[in-house]
């Protein structure tokens, strides 16, 4: 095991290889606040990657219903109470990550999904309990909320499947830091599947190996955000790169949201992994479930953004989600212009921060008749 | 064929016989071993005795068959498994026991019939659910001290046999499709399978290599195939490859089949260089059982066995 520095963690850690960052990291985030689980992500990927045999199962994109919805299976809460509690009150976090908290003769602590712990995602997540009868009650743990939560592989600075690998077919690239399984040397052992504490690595059965999310690498080498984010309807997610925080710079995106106004935070990043995708937390959800999933920066972060509507820099760099397939490396606003700019420096797309807003009279009184289209 | 079958001066004999022109530490002990036996012999053939070291009888062919007559004189070595606790990932638990070992040689190959217990049949992959197999590890050249057992070092290369049972299943006629997996599953279709693709085309056939990547790299994970066995080469833990397919290097064979109590599995290959009746070299072996999720670093496994040939 080496030492390598966390800062999501705020410390350094055990891990199985030495810090070896890429000269880029691809990164994102995604506003939960905005994402309706219409699944179209989840669709753009299914029908572009893994439409072939033996990846029936597989969505390297899904979308599932928290608190109770899992794909795969219980796949958070198995791994967390694997860890058991740790604390960690803000500072440096006090407990164990999953490298350290490896059981003897383990890379890392983990545990393997099987095939009937894929076979239902998004079934029953949002019904409460079927049936009440009359004069019962139902008690559940998390009344009254629920939020969406959209998940690809994060490519991770410290991935749990890349250290798991025994005989490294698991790389991060260099250019990018998009992580991948070597389909060419990959002999299906599964130690991936089972390192991965989100669950993001799949077994093909039909091909023997192991096969993951690849961010689309495709039309990242050409500029281009991957499928999961241009198709998606809410325009909850915006793909860039992140720095390190001594290195962040304000007109990056990614870095604007993550290092300088902290709205945006790593899901679970308790575990070690230094996990790539950031979450703009749920407004509406008790920060005492989200503070697990997201750390201790999310009482802050909820109420950075519901400021949001006071504050013209990160309401307009907000409006940037969804508006171009093109990577912004850069991002400035004038006045009420927010313009998204590419590895270039060209300004690829502009959109206004205020648009005009036109109210329809619910009674028409020239064809004097309601608009309101209830029965 | 090389020297070793004109050692061969007459018919298969029975394992008495064997006994007797034996050569080696085995020799005296399995001539005890058969006076005491001798009466019983009237009836029907003694298997032979077990030997302390994997023999392998110079034989005129090479049965693929485990359950072939001709492995009846063939002398069993008793191979204890120990869990591979060397390397991460570790075999912290111990599973199967011990792999009973008998060997035939017809001079260019050596047959090895490896029979372990296994209650239960892993031959179906997928999620969480691990394969039973084995295989054998034999030094690249005969030195006087091999390499390490654990596949290997720098420089000096192992070459491995592997056998697995999803692989027998394929060469035994389980289709290679995902139904043959999943008896249950309901398919609407996949992209690769609609028209205007004319069924079995080459553009067919590249749209459906687009969604299987290791296919298009030549990963032999890949079904099917025609043998369930793969040469590999390993120069230590974490290394294992596939061995050249070019003319002239290792093309092994193999068949499993169920026993009463497991499994038994014939691996055929080329005799290990420098293999002689006067000179042995090492040999190791390894048993994956798949209930009990084991794959890759996670096996039990040998140290070095000393392989001899006896004509």
């Amino acid at each position: 095991m080496a030492r390598v520095h966390n800062w999501q963690i705020g410390r350094e850690m055990s891990y199985w290889y030495p810090e070896n960052r890429p000269k880029k990291q691809f990164a994102a985030v995604f506003d939960i606040n905005k994402c309706i689980a219409c699944q179209t992500c989840t669709i753009a990927c299914k029908t572009t990657w893994t439409s072939g045999k033996g990846q029936e199962y597989m969505l390297w994109n899904n979308v599932e219903s928290k608190p109770y919805g899992f794909y795969p299976l219980a796949w958070d809460v198995k791994i967390l109470d694997k860890l058991g509690p740790q604390s960690w009150k803000g500072g440096p976090y006090e407990g164990r990550t999953l490298f350290e908290a490896a059981d003897a003769g383990e890379r890392v602590l983990g545990w393997r999904p099987e095939s009937d712990d894929y076979a239902y995602p998004n079934v029953g997540e949002d019904d409460c309990a079927g049936q009440i009868d009359k004069g019962a009650a139902l008690s559940l743990p998390h009344m009254n909320w629920l939020f969406y939560l959209a998940r690809i592989c994060n490519h991770c600075t410290y991935p749990g499947c890349l250290a798991s690998c025994p005989r490294g077919s698991i790389y991060k690239r260099p250019d990018d830091g998009i992580v991948l399984v070597d389909q060419g040397r990959c002999r299906g052992y599964q130690e991936c599947v089972r390192g991965c504490p989100y669950k993001k690595v799949f077994f093909n059965p039909m091909t023997g190996t192991s096969e993951k999310c690849i961010a689309c690498y495709p039309k990242i080498e050409q500029g281009l955000q991957p499928q999961c984010f241009v198709n998606c309807i809410g325009k909850i997610r915006l793909a860039g790169w992140i720095s390190k925080p001594e290195e962040a710079r304000a007109d990056n995106p990614i870095d604007y949201l993550v290092h300088v106004r902290k709205v945006a935070l790593p899901l679970f990043p308790q575990f070690g992994l230094e996990p790539n995708v950031y979450y703009i937390p749920p407004v509406h959800v008790p920060t005492s479930f989200t503070r697990q999933l997201f750390g201790p920066g999310v009482d802050e972060a909820v109420k950075t953004y519901r400021n949001a509507p006071n504050d013209r820099d990160l309401a307009g760099l907000l409006c940037l989600f969804g508006s171009t397939e093109m990577m912004l490396s850069r991002w400035r606003r004038q006045g009420s212009v927010v313009a998204g700019i590419d590895e270039r420096g060209d300004a690829v797309m502009q959109v206004p921060l205020d648009e005009p807003v036109h109210v329809r009279p619910a009674y028409d009184r020239i064809y004097q008749i309601q608009r309101t289209n209830c029965p | 064929m090389s020297g070793f079958s004109r050692t061969v001066t007459g018919p298969p004999k029975g394992g008495h016989y064997d006994l007797c022109v034996a050569r080696g530490p085995a020799c005296a002990s399995a001539l005890a071993l058969t006076l005491i036996a001798a009466p019983l012999a009237a009836c029907r053939p003694a298997p032979p005795p077990p030997v302390n070291e994997v023999v392998a009888l110079v034989a005129p062919s090479l049965p693929i068959d485990p359950a072939d007559a001709a492995w009846q004189r063939a002398p069993e070595y008793l191979a204890k498994l120990v869990p591979q606790d060397q390397v991460e990932p570790r075999l912290l638990t111990p599973s199967t026991p011990e792999v009973r070992v008998k060997a035939l040689t017809s001079g260019g190959e050596i047959a090895l019939r490896l029979e372990w217990a296994d209650a239960a049949v892993n031959d179906t992959p997928g999620p969480g659910a691990f394969l039973d197999g084995c295989a054998i590890q034999i030094p690249r050249t005969l030195e006087a001290a091999p390499p390490d057992p654990q596949m290997g070092q720098a420089g000096r290369p192992v070459d491995i046999v592997f056998w697995r049972a999803d692989w027998q299943a394929s060469v035994d006629g389980r289709p290679d499709t995902l139904t043959a997996l999943y008896p249950n599953a309901a398919i609407n279709g996949y992209p690769f399978e609609a028209r205007p693709l004319e069924p079995g085309s080459a553009a067919q056939r590249e749209a459906a290599t687009r969604y299987a990547p290791a296919q298009a790299l030549g990963n032999r994970r890949v079904g099917p195939r025609p043998q369930p066995v793969e040469d590999m080469v390993a120069e230590g833990p974490g290394t294992i490859a596939a061995a050249s397919a070019a003319p002239g290097g290792i093309r092994s064979r193999g068949k499993g089949a169920r026993t009463a109590t497991g499994w038994a599995v014939v691996i055929v290959r080329a005799v290990p260089a420098g293999l002689a009746p006067d000179a042995r070299t090492a040999i190791a072996f390894a048993v994956w059982d798949g209930a009990a999720r084991e794959a890759g670093a996670r096996k039990m496994r040998t140290i070095w066995v000393p392989l001899a040939v006896r004509g």
